[in-house]
């Protein structure tokens, strides 16, 4: 089977969620993007990214119950499914691959 | 703290829709608190949304799922209900289909062949665009367009000795070429045509399957047509009928150049790569211009260029004979649509009347409006997708019941309309049944808005049915309308049966000739005529330049300086009002021709336009010399005043007219050979055309037909408008119908527990009944009272179609009227009888 071809930027959204775990909803999703990419990101770039990702298998969604706090607004949680990990790690395969022996 | 922008909040709402927003609004809030972001940053965060918006992986809004699921679940539970508003879609949405498609075949379908968006046809207003020796000057150096030139005739073609009547297009040898045509058998011809030795022909699928039974067979038969021998080289696709609509073309045959004399000639072409419209009509004024400097004086000329892109029948001409009749099946299936739709928000309310408790016990659990309404739609739209796939069903049928139900449409003319279902079509239906999902979606969830949660629970509610009846009065005042425009136009059909064309017509064949050259008139006709004469069975034969439906114009004026008018004139032999049976009124029919004192015979209302309250008899008219390049001015003696008659169309307003004498003038070479016949005039085509085609050499045959046929053509147009819209107003009636019963039985079910109480307290089942009716023909008089005005109204439209009769004609309104009562009085009765078999115990147990 051909391996599924993650974008640059789909790769730090899987990476991102892979790193916060249980915890992985918009704003922490986005806090470390920030932080560890050093990238800013809109909500809209961010959650049509997500919901690619979700079409193309790689990630699941799903409500939590809304709770005091933001208003009142329920958080919508994302974990990685088994494609995305695959998925991570033939990309970075590629890459190793591809950097073998050279030096920029 | 401050707050994050509403109006930006509900834009992001709006961007990404349901549950999803509501995360992302959380996402938003929660960084706006915490980082304490300014406005302008959650306004930009809101606008990147449009991402999320325009995401190819967008997630369906959440929810419609159910939504659907739900309206099915509805839906099965009460097939009754649903089936009958599908029903009702469809009937309409079939008979809006077949009108669509025949607008559509009118007014915008292009030629089936490849690129159809490039081919153009090239005119002058609506005259051909050139000659034949003309085109094949100019068509080699057309740089923005590859143009073909065409000519539509109908001639009869012989093949195996036996002759039938066809319409042949000639065209140039590369008219395959610029349409990209291709064939079903054998192969188009091209340039080579033009030198071959033998010339091919390509026949229609259309004759090659009635005349040749689809025998492959057929090709290299010899058939003679217009004077000349070709050999059929191919049979052409089943959907290309010829570039002439409306007729549709039997066979093309190729035109060599230079073909002198030939009349003119049709432009069609296909546009260069790169070109356009304006392109074309550029060089073709170019080309305009020096035509008129090489033709002075040619009175075609003088009209501009017109380039247009080649789609329909109609397209672009308002003053169209068919634009009146489109507007009028516009507007009528239009109204059709509306009543079904009425019809089926009608059903809804009922059914939102049932569900009135379910639907408040879920609002007060707070389901919000919205998703009331998008259930409501989307039962909607289920039914609506239901009455489209009915529609289609019913809309083939209905096309071909059109089909067989017109009367007397002419052969030629109308196989050029096709009544199919295609692409547009389709995609029209399913436009169509969209706008009334939407249309009837409406007006239940208004209705569930204004809910007041107390009544609505305990299951009263009155509003509905205001609601509902309101419906029902409108239907009733939309269908009046059409019944009495239906019954406007069967009176003014049958009026226009019994029109008298002012001259006899039975037992009365004709055939239009044309010969070279102007001593034919001398030598050819009158020899042909005796010949004719001579035909057993044939009792009397007469020639004239023109016969009904005739277009021949002349000028006329009282004296020499007053300038003249356009009139209608015609060339006739002495015998010919003999032979037609129109009276001279008054002095004498044409005599012997003597030198230097020509004759002229004028009707009646000529006399009058020129002569007011004087004897015009021995009076001078002056004729002729008011068209460039036509008779010159000549004045001629009024030996006799003809009776009045219809020339070119039954209908017509009275013409003014005047007769020379052919045996003083030779006209143009055109002259039409009639016999009067002892039996059928058909028996004795044959032996006419025999005669012509033996004695005259050189002739040309144009067209053959009985006079009975002509004036029977002229007359379709009446007999199918009405026969069309009764076909409507019948479906109208029926679809309110069913909305007066409608209401009527929801009334009674939603009643049953008074009527119950009613009968318990001693009520005769005949005031129960009474009671019931009069409820249906409330509303039917409350529909009658504004219908009447509201069709006032509208019939003054059809005036142009009634031939005379007043558009307020008493007759179709009191009858319209009463046809409405006695129909709601049926509408009414059942739901009546059922009342009175309520059993009481039952009635106060309900609920």
């Amino acid at each position: 089977m051909r391996q599924a071809y993650l974008g640059e930027f789909e790769q730090i959204v899987l990476l991102a969620i892979l790193r916060l775990g249980d915890k992985a909803y918009g704003v922490p999703i986005r806090a470390e993007i920030e932080n560890r990419a050093g990238r800013k990101v809109t909500v809209g770039a961010l959650y049509a990214t997500l919901d690619r990702l979700e079409a193309k298998g790689m990630v699941h969604s799903w409500f939590a119950d809304a709770t005091a706090q933001r208003g009142g607004r329920s958080k919508r949680y994302f974990k990685l499914l088994p494609a995305a990990q695959e998925a991570l790690s033939g990309s970075k395969a590629v890459f190793e691959r591809m950097w073998e022996g050279l030096h920029v | 703290m401050s707050e994050p922008p509403k109006l930006a909040e509900r834009l992001l709402r709006f961007l990404v829709g349901g549950r999803d927003a509501d995360a992302v609004a959380g996402d938003l809030r929660e960084t706006f608190d915490t980082s304490g972001a300014g406005r302008l940053w959650y306004w930009g965060q809101a606008l990147s949304c449009l991402a999320v918006r325009f995401s190819l992986y967008r997630r369906a809004i959440p929810g419609i799922g159910t939504d659907f699921s739900r309206a099915l679940r509805r839906i099965r539970r009460n097939p009754g209900y649903a089936l009958t508003a599908m029903l009702c879609l469809a009937l309409a949405l079939g008979v809006n289909t077949t009108l669509f498609s025949f607008l559509d075949s009118l007014c915008f379908r292009g030629l089936p062949v490849a690129q159809a968006d490039r081919v153009v046809q090239i005119r002058r207003h609506d005259l051909a665009f050139s000659t034949w020796p003309e085109y094949f000057s100019f068509r080699d150096n057309l740089r923005s367009v590859e143009a073909a030139a065409t000519s539509l005739y109908f001639d009869s073609m012989e093949v195996d000795r036996t002759g039938f009547e066809t319409d042949v297009e000639t065209v140039s040898s590369n008219y395959a070429h610029v349409l990209r045509l291709g064939t079903a058998l054998g192969r188009w011809f091209g340039r080579e045509a033009e030198t071959a030795a033998e010339r091919p022909a390509v026949i229609s699928y259309r004759l090659w399957q009635t005349r040749f039974a689809g025998n492959a067979a057929v090709l290299g038969k010899s058939v003679r047509v217009l004077g000349g021998s070709y050999r059929i080289a191919g049979v052409a696709r089943p959907e290309f009928s010829g570039t002439v609509p409306p007729f549709a073309t039997d066979a093309w045959l190729p035109v060599r150049p230079p073909r002198l004399g030939g009349g003119s000639a049709y432009l069609i072409g296909r546009m260069a790569p790169g070109a356009s419209i304006a392109g074309v009509t550029a060089e073709m004024r170019v080309l305009t211009a020096g035509l008129r400097a090489a033709h002075p004086g040619e009175e075609i000329l003088a009209a501009p260029a017109v380039v247009r892109r080649y789609a329909g029948i109609v397209a672009d001409e308002r003053h169209s004979p068919f634009f009146p009749m489109v507007t009028l099946l516009g507007a009528v299936s239009g109204m059709v649509l509306l009543i079904a739709c009425v019809n089926v928000a009608n059903l809804l309310l009922s059914r939102a009347a049932v569900r009135q408790r379910e639907i408040a016990i879920r609002q007060s659990l707070g389901a919000s409006r919205a998703r009331l309404f998008r259930e409501t739609l989307a039962e909607g739209l289920v039914l609506a997708a239901g009455g489209v796939l009915l529609g289609v069903f019913f809309g083939s049928g209905t096309g071909r019941a059109l089909e067989l139900a017109l009367p007397s449409i002419p052969d030629p003319i109308w196989h050029g309309l096709r009544l199919g279902i295609d692409w547009r079509v389709a995609l029209f239906l399913a436009g169509a049944g969209m706008v009334c999902a939407l249309l009837f979606s409406l007006p239940p969830a208004l209705a569930n808005r204004e809910r007041t949660l107390g009544p609505s629970m305990k299951g009263q509610a009155a509003r509905h049915f205001r609601q509902r009846e309101i419906f029902s009065v409108a239907q009733v005042a939309l269908s009046l309308t059409l019944l009495i425009a239906t019954g406007l136009l069967l009176r003014a059909a049958d009026r226009a049966r019994h029109l008298d064309p002012g001259f006899a017509y039975d037992h009365r064949l004709f055939v239009n000739l044309w010969a070279h050259g102007k001593d034919a008139n001398a030598l050819v006709f009158p020899e042909l005529k005796q010949r004719a004469r001579e035909i057993p069975g044939v009792q009397d034969a007469t020639l004239a330049w023109e016969v009904f439906p005739a277009s021949g114009a002349g000028c006329a004026a009282a004296t020499r300086q007053t300038e003249k008018k356009q009139v209608r004139a015609n060339i006739v032999d002495p015998n010919y009002f003999d032979f037609l049976r129109i009276p001279i009124v008054k002095g004498h029919g044409f005599l012997a021709p003597s030198p230097g004192a020509p004759q002229a015979i004028v009707n009646q209302s000529l006399a009058q336009d020129l002569w007011p309250g004087e004897d015009p008899l021995g009076k001078t008219i002056w004729m002729g010399g008011c068209y460039i390049g036509g008779a010159a001015d000549k004045g001629a003696t009024v030996v006799g005043v003809a009776r009045d008659a219809k020339y070119d169309a039954v209908n017509e307003e009275q013409q003014l007219l005047y007769y020379t004498s052919r045996e003083e003038d030779p006209g143009n070479g055109y002259f039409s050979l009639l016999i009067r016949t002892a039996g059928d005039p058909r028996q004795w085509t044959r032996s006419l055309l025999e005669l012509v085609q033996r004695d005259g050499r050189d002739l040309r045959i144009y067209d053959v037909d009985t006079m009975e046929n002509s004036v029977a053509r002229s007359l379709w147009e009446v007999k199918w408008q009405a026969s069309l819209l009764a076909a409507l107003g019948l479906l109208a009636i029926v679809l309110a119908a069913i909305g007066v019963y409608g209401v009527v039985a929801c009334s009674v079910a939603q009643r049953t527990r008074e009527i119950g109480v009613r009968m318990a307290l001693g009520a005769l089942p005949l005031d129960v009944q009474w009671m019931v009716l009069a409820h249906g023909l409330r509303i039917t008089a409350i529909g009658i009272a504004l219908g009447l005005p509201l069709s006032a109204a509208a019939v003054r439209l059809l005036r142009g179609f009634l031939y005379g009769l007043s558009p307020f004609d008493p007759v179709a309104f009191s009858a319209a009227s009463l046809a409405w009562i006695a129909i709601a009085m049926l509408a009414s009765w059942y739901p009546a009888r059922r009342a009175t078999r309520v059993d009481p115990m039952t009635a106060l147990n309900y609920e």
